[in-house]
């Protein structure tokens, strides 16, 4: 494993399962905060509740992991205080998309220039598998045992297109189209939306006969087909709707 | 120089002398005076931050937020914007944020009697997010001591690392009474907590001194929380403020506080004990109770304090409720009369 400058050696391997998309996610955002410059001095990241929660704990910089639902609030007090932190949000679906989705839509209508990254693995991971406003409808889960009764959000929909803010859906194996993504996101001084998918295989995929989390990560990401930079995204779709010209 | 104000407005002005720049908030009232008097000054002083929040949850950690980015911050509310506060409350607690909330208690539970006055919120400070921990909390009763003790309240907020609450009541916050701001500025102490500057981890988890979590660990958390404890209580104890008026030959002592305690100041011949920092209790209390035979507590609520008091006295407290708006002098002295 490659020992980034951005990490926290001391406190790796990470505790998140093995194979999980999130572990592929840190070391794409640490290796570009080292090519990039993104220090201690210059950058602060917050997590929220979840296994996404622990993500800012790995991180060579003052960081914060906050209550459920709560990170974008602190986030932006934190960028109001002190504008000139670059201020990363990392936090899972249920946590931007449920319990703290309001405060989701009104940072993105104030325009507070923080840049979220949520990762969306369309399940309540953590807690043992449960329904998220994320969950595809029909889909079985821990809390809908007759398959999911209810349609889906859409972040773009409610979160970016009101206000046109930089939007990205990804998957932990985009890589490129991630820094693409970041480069963007820290060039405007806008709210921007960095939704990456993948499953939960744990609680999630095992339960249907997974045998390997990295497959299950492919045949995932196979469903789906990269669009590169446009101005449309339809479900099962990857890329960059920059509207904020 | 001597002014005419009222509580909200002089509250403003005494967090701004106290060094405050970032004030999130959002609209309740008898609160409203507050965030309207913020969003006002805003405009004239550049170094505040004044946002409106989508809601009192948000508010609280939009503050959080802007204490951890190095600046002091602070959020006002009213009791149904406290009760939503208390997930902030208990994060700052943790991860020892410092900050200032400012609660203008009003007639609960729920939307109650919109908007009369109240001290129904007394143990909702003290016990209202969950977990064991302590807060300093202020409670003025004059528009004087509202400019005096918001300024120690953000300075035992900065010293404690911790959240503070000044309460205030709906009679306090419409007050107008003239002031004569004392010319020197206040002695003040910062915070050094700031983001951008170090490899800190802050978390709600209880972790160690590097922010390794350690979940599964007693030993740690009971180290973590007994420190906790130990230095508030030591701060607390520096800024323990009461009153206490004696009369030779009295058996009976009267409690009150906030604009309750203005109504029997003066009137009869009564010792009375005013507690200006209401919690943690004065520890002097101890001694000062063992002369009275009785203990007689006047508060707008049903015996919130007096529940605390016999905890910490270990004795019978005996309560005069005062609900709603019936804050006549003449009555409130004929039942303290019949109960002395």
């Amino acid at each position: 494993m490659k020992k980034y400058k951005a990490l926290k050696t001391n406190r790796l391997p990470f505790s998140w399962c093995p194979g999980c998309g999130i572990n592929i996610v840190t070391m794409h955002l640490a290796k570009y905060f080292e090519d990039n410059d993104f220090t201690n001095k210059n950058t602060s990241i917050i997590s929220g509740i979840g296994c996404s929660g622990r993500f800012a704990g790995y991180f060579n910089m003052d960081t914060m992991h906050t209550t459920h639902g709560r990170a974008i609030p602190i986030a932006e007090g934190l960028k109001l205080s002190n504008p000139k932190l670059n201020i990363v949000v990392v936090s899972g679906d249920g946590d931007l998309l449920s319990i703290g989705l309001s405060h989701l839509i009104h940072t993105a209508r104030r325009n507070t220039n923080i840049k979220v990254i949520c990762l969306n693995n369309s399940i309540y991971a953590m807690t043992g598998g449960q329904t998220s406003p994320s969950t595809p409808k029909n889909k079985i889960t821990t809390t809908s045992p007759q398959g999911n009764p209810f349609k889906f959000i859409n972040a773009y929909e409610i979160v970016c297109k009101p206000f046109n803010r930089l939007y990205a859906r990804l998957t932990p194996l985009t890589k490129k189209l991630f820094y693409k993504a970041l480069d963007f996101a820290f060039k405007t001084t806008n709210f921007s939306f960095i939704e990456i998918v993948f499953p939960c295989y744990e609680n999630d995929l095992r339960r249907y006969g997974g045998k390997n989390p990295m497959n299950a990560l492919r045949t995932f990401s196979k469903a789906y087909s990269e669009k590169g930079i446009t101005n449309k995204l339809e479900n099962k779709q990857l890329g960059i709707i920059k509207n904020y010209e | 120089m001597k002014i005419l104000t009222n509580g909200s407005k002089i509250l403003v002005k005494a967090t701004l002398d106290a060094g405050i720049n970032f004030f999130s908030g959002y609209p309740i009232t008898p609160a409203a005076k507050i965030l309207e008097t913020f969003a006002c000054k805003s405009i004239e002083n550049k170094d505040l931050v004044f946002l409106q929040s989508e809601d009192e949850i948000a508010a609280i950690h939009h503050a959080i937020g802007a204490s951890v980015g190095g600046n002091k911050s602070m959020t006002a509310t009213s009791g149904p914007g406290f009760s939503l506060m208390q997930e902030g409350l208990g994060l700052a607690y943790a991860t020892s944020v410092p900050l200032t909330v400012v609660n203008v208690m009003r007639q609960g539970p729920s939307t109650g009697m919109p908007t009369k006055p109240s001290q129904g919120d007394l143990l909702q400070t003290q016990y209202g997010t969950h977990g064991d921990y302590k807060i300093i909390v202020f409670y003025p009763n004059s528009i004087t001591e509202i400019y005096e003790y918001t300024i120690k309240a953000i300075n035992a907020s900065e010293e404690s690392k911790s959240p503070v609450i000044i309460l205030l009541d709906a009679i306090l916050a419409n007050l107008y009474e003239t002031i004569d701001i004392p010319k020197d500025k206040p002695n003040l102490i910062n915070h050094k907590l700031k983001f951008g500057t170090s490899n800190r981890h802050l978390s709600g988890l209880v972790t160690d001194k590097n922010g390794v979590p350690k979940t599964n660990n007693f030993n740690v958390y009971d180290k973590w929380l007994n420190k906790k404890l130990k230095h508030i209580t030591k701060v607390a104890n520096k800024y323990d403020f009461y009153e206490y008026n004696k009369n030779d030959n009295n058996k009976t002592l009267i409690i009150s506080f906030g604009s309750l305690s203005r109504l029997i100041k003066n009137r009869g011949n009564y010792d009375t004990f005013r507690p200006i920092t209401l919690f943690p209790i004065s520890p002097k209390l101890k001694e000062i109770s063992k002369k009275y035979s009785k203990i007689l507590v006047l508060e707008m609520n049903k015996g919130q304090y007096s529940f605390a008091l016999e905890s910490f006295l270990k004795r019978e407290i005996k309560t005069i409720s005062i609900l709603g708006n019936s804050l006549n002098p003449n009555d409130i002295l004929e039942k303290i009369n019949e109960k002395i």
